[in-house]
């Protein structure tokens, strides 16, 4: 059998020397998160969600602090990152754009939405453009099948979508990244 | 006697009762003044077990797809023994197809947590998780508003259930998935809330011995919950006399149910029906007909895991016993797509297809291995590459995969069977007009 290997031994990951975990927010987690889990390993789920949500990936590093605030090894952390969709290791662009790709939102059209967000920002399903700002993502069913076809903006659902309304989404949300981002 | 008024939807204008554009979210305060929290005023003068066994005489059957009495899985439970025992709710909902206990999130999140609060005292259970899936942002906000002024209005927390009115106490959080469809499954749903993989586990132990953390855990669906209150209002025999009783001699459809239509129809959206209403009922009173006056091809029965029902099972009646009477897997969550006659459905089994590959877990091989090639198969047909071998090899995965036949875990691979299956056999003439036919020599009078 031919196994492709990463040699993860010898492999390095990115650190710097501030800690994603700052001490307020262990303290926020220590008071709030840990006494609601009957063990420690419950809170990682929150925990990964406000990471991912300030960093817009889960850092390798980050998966250390965390393994090491909840005592658990850190491969116990990957492998809750790797599992769940809405945590990446690769940065997201400043704009997520997950369009759904279910029954209801194919059989009403998703698909030319899909096609006109690929020839306007250039990128693939699962890709992020060059200056960082958009990611495009196909997701399953959003849950919102009767104002099929819809589509995520970051954290908001837009409903009954067309060309036009995606277009002017995604102009707005050039207007607001304009500024540069953070981190 | 039918249904007469909303009961679910009471706060939610639907039709044909209200105008869903006066939807606005229900706060505490004006629940209570419209009758909130009074049933669970009533269910705290009762016995624990007095409800139990009222839930049970009203044959509540689970909301979440598979149908199972919600009275019947309280009654699994072991007597109570002073340490944590927890009820998780499902609002996963990641069917595809399925939006209704979102209305219900959406807009009454304090019925909900009533039927919560009444289910926690009935079943002695101290620590309640609401499960809500990733993508519901909005709905993950306004749940957590909720819960924040039941605590403060004396419902949750130290000095909860009526502000100590009932001697127990309950604590409700929210936990929020990330994404994945097999967290729905209750016990990859308690993996998720222990911050781990959602692999399902292996039953037995079933949660109700040993669940979340290894305690005793009821895992109910959302809607399921919120018709608690309604029965412990109400009564059992305005109850039963919501539904029907099955026709097939099985267990009764007892109760009016959320149904959430979407696909080619003129006006998509939910609606509180009586069990056993027939789907053309639903789609021409309901729905206003099919889209531009199309013809009904075919739709999903509750979500794409039960299968489609074909051009010829339009009068289906939505209720438990669907699933025996045409060839599908079950009502599931009773929310359908309907499809028009220009749907391509070689198309619709490819996107069913590809749904359950992306979200098999993985756990067991006829389901990671199955969908994969499933997929692969109808990708060809659709390709126009495909053999007539093919589709009997569809068919033959297809039949591999599931608690059925007893080759996984859970039964997301059941539903990828019946989802595919039922399509390639109810629609087989379009996708033999796809495929190229494999011809078998046949050698005559030789030797």
């Amino acid at each position: 059998m031919a196994w492709i290997t990463k040699p993860s031994a010898t492999q390095t990951i990115p650190t710097r020397a501030e800690p994603y975990l700052t001490a307020a927010m262990k303290a926020t987690w220590e008071r709030d998160l840990i006494p609601r889990y009957a063990t420690r390993h419950g809170a990682l789920m929150p925990i990964l969600h406000e990471i991912q949500h300030a960093h817009r990936c889960v850092p390798y590093q980050a998966m250390i602090e965390i393994a090491g605030f909840l005592k658990i090894s850190p491969a116990e952390v990957l492998d809750t990152v790797t599992f769940y969709e809405e945590y990446t290791t690769e940065k997201l662009g400043q704009c997520v754009i997950g369009i759904c790709q279910s029954i209801a939102c194919e059989v009403c059209g998703h698909k030319k939405l899909v096609d006109h967000v690929r020839s306007k920002l250039g990128i693939e399903p699962h890709e992020t453009t060059d200056d960082g700002k958009f990611t495009l993502l196909t997701l399953e069913c959003l849950g919102s099948c009767d104002t099929a076809p819809v589509a995520l903006f970051n954290e908001t659902l837009h409903e009954n979508l067309t060309i036009e309304k995606v277009d002017e989404l995604i102009d707005r949300a050039r207007q607001e990244s304009g500024g540069g981002g953070h981190h | 006697m039918p249904l007469t008024e909303a009961v679910l939807t009471k706060r939610i204008p639907t039709f044909p009762w209200g105008d869903p554009k006066n939807r606005r979210t229900v706060g505490i305060d004006q629940f209570m003044a419209t009758g909130g929290y009074e049933t669970l005023k009533k269910a705290i003068s009762m016995q624990p077990t007095e409800i139990v066994n009222l839930v049970k005489d009203a044959n509540l059957r689970g909301r979440g797809g598979a149908g199972f009495p919600a009275g019947l899985k309280w009654t699994f439970l072991p007597p109570p023994d002073g340490k944590t025992r927890y009820l998780c709710i499902n609002c996963d909902e990641a069917e595809p197809g399925t939006f209704k206990d979102r209305l219900l999130v959406d807009f009454d999140p304090h019925l909900i947590l009533e039927g919560i609060a009444i289910a926690c005292y009935a079943c002695q259970l101290d620590t309640a998780f609401f499960f809500i899936r990733g993508e519901y942002h909005h709905q993950a906000k306004v749940m957590q508003r909720a819960i924040d002024e039941a605590y403060a209005k004396g419902i949750f927390g130290g000095k909860g259930l009526l502000n100590g009115a009932s001697n127990f106490k309950v604590e409700c959080y929210l936990h929020r998935g990330a994404g994945a469809y097999i967290c729905g499954e209750e016990t990859g749903l308690l993996e998720a809330i222990e911050g781990k993989r959602g692999w399902p586990r292996i039953k037995p132990p079933f949660p109700a011995v040993k669940g979340l953390f290894g305690r005793p855990t009821i895992i109910n669906n959302v809607e399921t919950l919120a018709a608690v209150g309604p029965i412990v209002d109400k009564g059992v025999a305005w109850w039963k006399g919501c539904g029907c009783e099955s026709s097939v001699g099985g267990p009764p459809s007892y109760g009016p149910k959320l149904m959430g239509v979407s696909g080619h129809v003129e006006r998509p959206g939910v609606f509180e029906c009586d069990l056993g209403i027939p789907l053309r009922k639903l789609v021409e009173d309901y729905c206003g007909g099919m889209r531009k006056g199309k013809k009904f091809k075919g739709a999903i029965a509750g979500g794409v895991s039960m299968g489609v029902l074909g051009p010829d099972q339009y009068d289906a009646e939505m209720d438990f016993d669907i699933g025996r009477k045409y060839d599908v897997l079950g009502l599931g969550t009773a929310c359908p797509t309907v499809f028009d006659e220009d749907t391509d459905m070689v198309a619709v089994a490819r996107n069913l297809a590809r749904f359950f590959k992306n979200e098999s877990c993985g756990q067991c091989t006829p389901c990671r291995e199955g969908s994969g090639w499933m997929l692969k198969l109808i990708m060809k047909v659709e390709r126009g590459e495909g053999t007539t071998k093919d589709l009997d090899l569809i068919l033959e995965i297809a039949g591999s995969m599931g608690l059925t036949p007893g080759t996984t875990i859970c039964g997301l691979a059941d539903g990828n069977n019946f989802a595919v299956r039922t399509i390639v056999n109810k629609f087989r003439g379009e996708f033999e007009k796809r495929v190229k036919p494999v011809y078998v020599p046949v050698t005559v009078g030789a030797r």
